[in-house]
C-alpha cells in the first residue's frame, strides 16, 4: 500500500524536526511548511492525506488556513495550539478541524489520532452491509460514500461521513454521547462530547433545510442523538 | 387702609378749600397749592396718585404744567378744570396724557366718580406693571438657569463643568467673585474661583473641614447663608473677601434633587446688602444645576476608572495567555523529545536519540532564558530592578562585550564607530551590556549573512547615543513603536530561526528607561534598521 502524505504546518524548527522523525519512523511521508501561506501552496501543490497545523503562525495563521483550505478540500486537519482554552478548541473544530491537541502532548497520543483520523476516510472493508439510506431526500450511498439531499450532492469531511454513517446505519436507535464517540472518534475520546456536539451542528448545516429545527438529526437531550425515520 | 393722596392746583383759594373738604370726607390725602411752581415742587417730592389742575393758572399754563407733571409720574391721574371758554385747551391737554376734564363750576358727584374711575384705572395699570415686572424677573431666573445648564451640562470634565459654571453665574448674574469647594473624602476642597486677584485666591483655603467655617456649615446644614456686611468679625474661610475690600456674601449648597449635598457655592460683591430672598432662591436653583452636572462628571470619572481598570484586566489576560503559549513551545519539544525516546514501537538509531537530547537541551536552555526576561519583566513592570551606577567608558564597556558579540556576528561583519573623546557616563554595565547584545542578536536574526552590523557611539551635551544597525528586512513604520511592547513579535526572521520570547525589546527598553534614557528604532522596510538607545551625561 502507498505511503500516506503528512504535511505539518509549525512556525518552530524544532516541533517541525520532532515531528517529522516521529512520523517518519512510523511509515509516513512527510512534508513541512512553516507559515500558512507555505502551507495552502503544499497544499495545492502536492497530495496530501492529512494536515497537522499549528495555531500561531506569521502571516496568514492556522485558524485562517483551515478556514481556506476547508473551501475546497475535505482533507483531515490535526490542530497542534500552545492555547489550551476551550473557545480556541471549539472554534477550530467548527471551521472545520478534525482534532485538536494542546502541547505539549505525548507522541503516542499525536499517533493514535492520526489514525483515528484515517479510519475516518474509509476502508471499503468497514462499509456497512446494506448499499443504501434513503429517508425524506437524504440520500446516502455507502459504497460510494456519497451523500445527498433532495439530489444535490453534499461534500463532507471524512469525520462528518463518519459520524453521518453511523447514525444512519443505527437509524431510528438513539445513540449515546459516548457509544457516538467510542464507535466514530475511539476509545479515548469518550468524554469529548465537545466534539460531538460540533461535528453535529456541522452536518446539521450541511444537510438540513433548517438547521434549527432539525428533520434527521435529533438530538435527546442529555442522551444522545438518533436519525429518525419514523415520524 | 391707606388713602390715596391728590395733590389739588388751583389759584381760587376758596375752592380749594371746599375741593380739599370734599376729598378729605372720602377719605382721600387731599394737598393742595395754589401756582405752578409750588405744584412743580411738591411733585418733586413726592408721588401723588391723582392732581386736580385748573387749566388757567397765574404763573403757567395748565396744560404746559401737565406735561411736566407726567415727565416726573407718568403714572399720575390728573383731572383737569376749565372754564367754558377754555373747551379747546381741555382736549389738548387729554391728548397729552390727562385722565379727564371737568367744567367749572364742579358737581362734587361727578368729581368723585371721575376720580374714583381714574384710580381704579391706575390700579389696574400698576397692578399689570407689576405683573409683568414679575413675568420679566422669571424670565431672566429661568433664562439665567438655561445659560448655566447649558453650560455646565457641556462637559464630563469636572474642571471645565466648574470654570463654565462660574462664568455664567458671572455674566447672568454680574457679581464679581465666585468660587466652589467641593466633598471629596470627609473635606470640602477648593475646585475654582473666578474674579478674584491671584494674591487673594492664593489667600483662600485650599480646602476645609465639614464642620467648621461659613462654607463648613453651609455644607452641613445644606442651607444658604447671607453675610450682608462683611467684617472682622466674619469667619476666616471668607477672610479672603474682607482683605479684598468686598461687603456682602452669599452661599448656597450644592445639591442634586434627591437631595445630595456635593459642594458649596459662595458669590460675593463690592456692595452691601446685596442679596435679597429672590436673589438666594436663584442662586440656589443655579446651585443644583450646577451640582447635577458635577455628579454626572463624578460618575463619569468613576465609570472610566472602572473601565480603564477593567482593561488593565484584559491586558493582564492576555499577558498570562502569552505566557502561557511562550511556555508550552519549549516545552512541547522537551516532552515531545523524551517521549518519543520512550515510544515502545519505534527504535531510534544512535544519531537521532543523539538530536532528541540535544532538542531537549537546548529547549531546557529556551525554557531558562524565558523564565529570566519574564523575572526582569516583572521587576521592570514593579518598578523594582536594582541598577547600580558608577561612571563608565562606554567603549570598555564594548571592549569587554567584545567576545561575546563576535561570536553572536560570526557570519556577519560586526563594525564599532566610537570616537575617542567620548565621555564617561554613569551606567549598570551588566545591564546596558545585556541592552547592547539584546540588539545585536536581534540585527543577526533579521538579517542575511555577510551583512554590516555597526555599532556607533555618538555624544552631545546632555546624552550619550548608541546604535546599532543592520542591512536586515527594515521594520515597516506602523510596528516602530509595538515594537518595543512584551510579546510583540516581528515578521520576517530568517528562516529556520527560532523565535524569541517576544520580551527582549521591552526589556532593552526597561532598562534603558531606568537609566533615565529613551530607546527608539529608526528603520524602512528593505533598508535596514538602526536601533539607538541614550544615556543621559548628567
Amino acid at each position: 500500500m502507498e505511503k500516506k502524505q503528512i504535511l505539518i504546518v509549525d512556525d518552530d524548527p524544532a516541533i517541525l524536526r520532532l515531528l517529522s522523525t516521529n512520523l517518519k519512523a512510523r511509515g509516513y511521508e512527510v512534508i513541512t511548511a512553516t507559515d500558512g501561506e507555505e502551507s495552502l501552496e503544499a497544499v495545492q501543490r502536492d497530495f496530501v492525506d492529512l494536515i497537522i497545523l499549528d495555531l500561531m503562525m506569521p502571516r496568514v495563521d492556522g485558524v485562517e488556513v483551515c478556514r481556506r483550505i476547508r473551501e475546497w478540500s475535505s482533507v483531515p486537519i490535526i490542530i497542534l495550539s500552545a492555547r489550551g482554552d476551550e473557545k480556541d478548541k471549539v472554534k477550530c473544530l467548527e471551521l472545520g478541524a478534525d482534532d485538536y491537541l494542546t502541547k505539549p502532548f505525548g507522541i503516542a497520543e499525536l499517533i493514535a489520532r492520526i489514525k483515528t483520523a484515517f479510519r475516518h476516510r474509509g476502508d471499503p472493508a468497514v462499509a456497512p452491509a446494506q448499499s443504501n439510506f434513503n429517508f425524506d431526500g437524504l440520500e446516502i450511498n455507502f459504497a460510494k460514500r456519497r451523500v445527498t439531499v433532495d439530489g444535490h450532492e453534499v461534500t463532507l469531511t471524512p469525520t462528518e461521513y463518519s459520524l453521518l454513517q453511523h447514525l444512519a446505519v443505527n437509524s431510528d436507535k438513539v445513540l449515546t454521547h459516548s457509544m457516538l464517540l467510542q464507535s466514530v472518534w475511539g476509545n479515548e475520546y469518550s468524554s469529548e462530547k465537545e466534539y460531538l456536539r460540533v461535528f453535529v451542528g456541522r452536518l446539521r448545516r450541511k444537510l438540513e433545510p433548517d438547521p434549527k429545527s432539525p428533520k434527521y438529526i435529533q438530538t435527546i437531550p442529555g442522551v444522545g442523538y438518533h436519525l429518525s425515520t419514523v415520524r | 387702609m391707606a388713602s390715596e393722596s391728590i395733590l389739588v392746583v388751583d389759584d381760587d383759594r376758596d375752592f380749594l378749600e371746599i375741593v380739599s373738604l370734599i376729598l378729605a370726607k372720602k377719605g382721600y390725602e387731599a394737598k393742595t397749592c395754589s401756582s405752578a411752581q409750588e405744584a412743580m415742587t411738591r411733585f418733586k417730592e413726592r408721588f401723588y396718585h391723582a392732581t386736580i389742575l385748573d387749566i388757567s393758572l397765574p404763573d403757567a399754563n395748565g396744560t404746559e404744567l401737565l406735561t411736566r407733571i407726567l415727565e416726573i409720574h407718568p403714572d399720575i391721574i390728573a383731572i383737569m378744570l376749565t372754564g367754558h371758554s377754555s373747551v379747546q385747551n381741555a382736549i389738548e391737554s387729554l391728548n397729552r396724557g390727562a385722565f379727564a376734564y371737568l367744567e367749572k363750576p364742579l358737581d362734587p358727584d361727578n368729581l368723585m366718580s371721575v376720580i374714583d374711575r381714574g384710580l381704579e384705572k391706575q390700579r389696574l395699570v400698576l397692578e399689570n406693571r407689576q405683573l409683568m415686572d414679575e413675568l420679566e424677573r422669571h424670565n431672566r431666573i429661568a433664562n439665567t438657569l438655561l445659560s448655566v445648564s447649558q453650560a455646565v451640562s457641556q462637559s464630563l470634565d469636572l474642571q471645565q463643568i466648574v470654570d463654565a459654571a462660574l462664568e455664567r453665574v458671572a455674566q447672568s448674574t454680574g457679581l464679581e467673585v465666585g468660587f466652589i469647594y467641593l466633598n471629596d473624602n470627609d473635606r470640602l476642597v477648593l475646585r475654582g474661583h473666578r474674579g478674584l486677584s491671584r494674591k487673594l485666591a492664593q489667600s483662600m483655603l485650599k480646602e476645609t473641614a465639614k464642620d467648621s467655617g461659613t462654607i463648613g456649615r453651609i455644607f452641613t446644614q445644606a442651607r444658604p447663608a447671607v453675610i450682608e456686611k462683611l467684617s472682622r468679625y466674619t469667619e476666616p474661610d471668607l477672610g479672603f473677601l474682607c482683605a479684598g475690600g468686598y461687603q456682602s456674601f452669599a452661599g448656597v449648597p450644592l445639591t442634586t434633587v434627591p437631595s445630595e449635598n456635593i459642594g458649596v457655592m459662595g458669590v460675593a460683591t463690592s456692595f452691601t446688602h446685596c442679596f435679597s430672598q429672590g436673589n438666594v432662591d436663584l442662586l440656589t436653583r443655579i446651585g443644583r444645576e450646577i451640582a447635577i452636572a458635577v455628579r454626572n462628571a463624578q460618575l463619569y470619572e468613576a465609570a472610566s476608572s472602572a473601565k480603564s481598570l477593567k482593561e488593565l484586566d484584559a491586558m493582564r489576560t492576555e499577558f498570562l495567555a502569552n505566557v502561557s503559549h511562550e511556555l508550552r513551545t519549549p516545552l512541547a519539544v522537551i516532552k515531545g523529545s523524551a517521549n518519543s525516546l520512550l515510544q515502545p514501537d519505534v527504535i531510534f538509531d544512535e544519531q537521532t536519540r543523539r538530536d532528541f537530547l540535544v532538542s531537549i537541551d537546548k529547549d531546557a536552555d529556551t525554557l531558562t532564558r524565558l523564565v529570566d526576561d519574564l523575572l526582569m519583566m516583572s521587576r521592570l513592570e514593579a518598578d523594582a530592578l536594582e541598577i547600580k551606577k558608577f561612571p563608565h567608558n562606554i567603549e570598555m564597556v564594548i571592549g569587554s562585550l567584545r567576545d561575546r558579540l563576535e561570536s553572536l556576528t560570526i557570519k556577519h561583519h560586526l563594525r564599532l564607530e566610537i570616537p575617542d573623546d567620548i565621555p564617561q557616563v554613569k551606567m549598570d554595565e551588566g545591564r546596558i551590556s545585556e541592552v547592547l547584545t539584546n540588539l545585536v542578536d536581534n540585527a543577526v536574526k533579521f538579517s542575511e549573512d555577510n551583512t554590516d552590523i555597526t555599532i556607533k557611539v555618538e555624544s552631545n551635551d546632555a546624552e550619550l547615543i548608541v546604535s546599532v544597525s543592520d542591512q536586515g528586512f527594515g521594520i515597516p513604520a506602523d510596528v516602530h513603536q509595538k515594537i518595543f511592547e512584551r510579546f510583540f513579535q516581528g515578521d520576517g526572521r530568517k528562516n529556520g530561526r527560532r523565535k524569541g520570547t517576544g520580551l527582549g525589546l521591552a526589556i532593552c527598553r526597561g532598562i534603558v528607561e531606568t537609566h533615565g534614557g529613551r530607546i527608539w528604532v529608526e528603520s524602512e522596510p528593505g533598508k535596514g534598521a538602526k536601533f539607538s538607545f541614550s544615556l543621559p551625561l548628567h
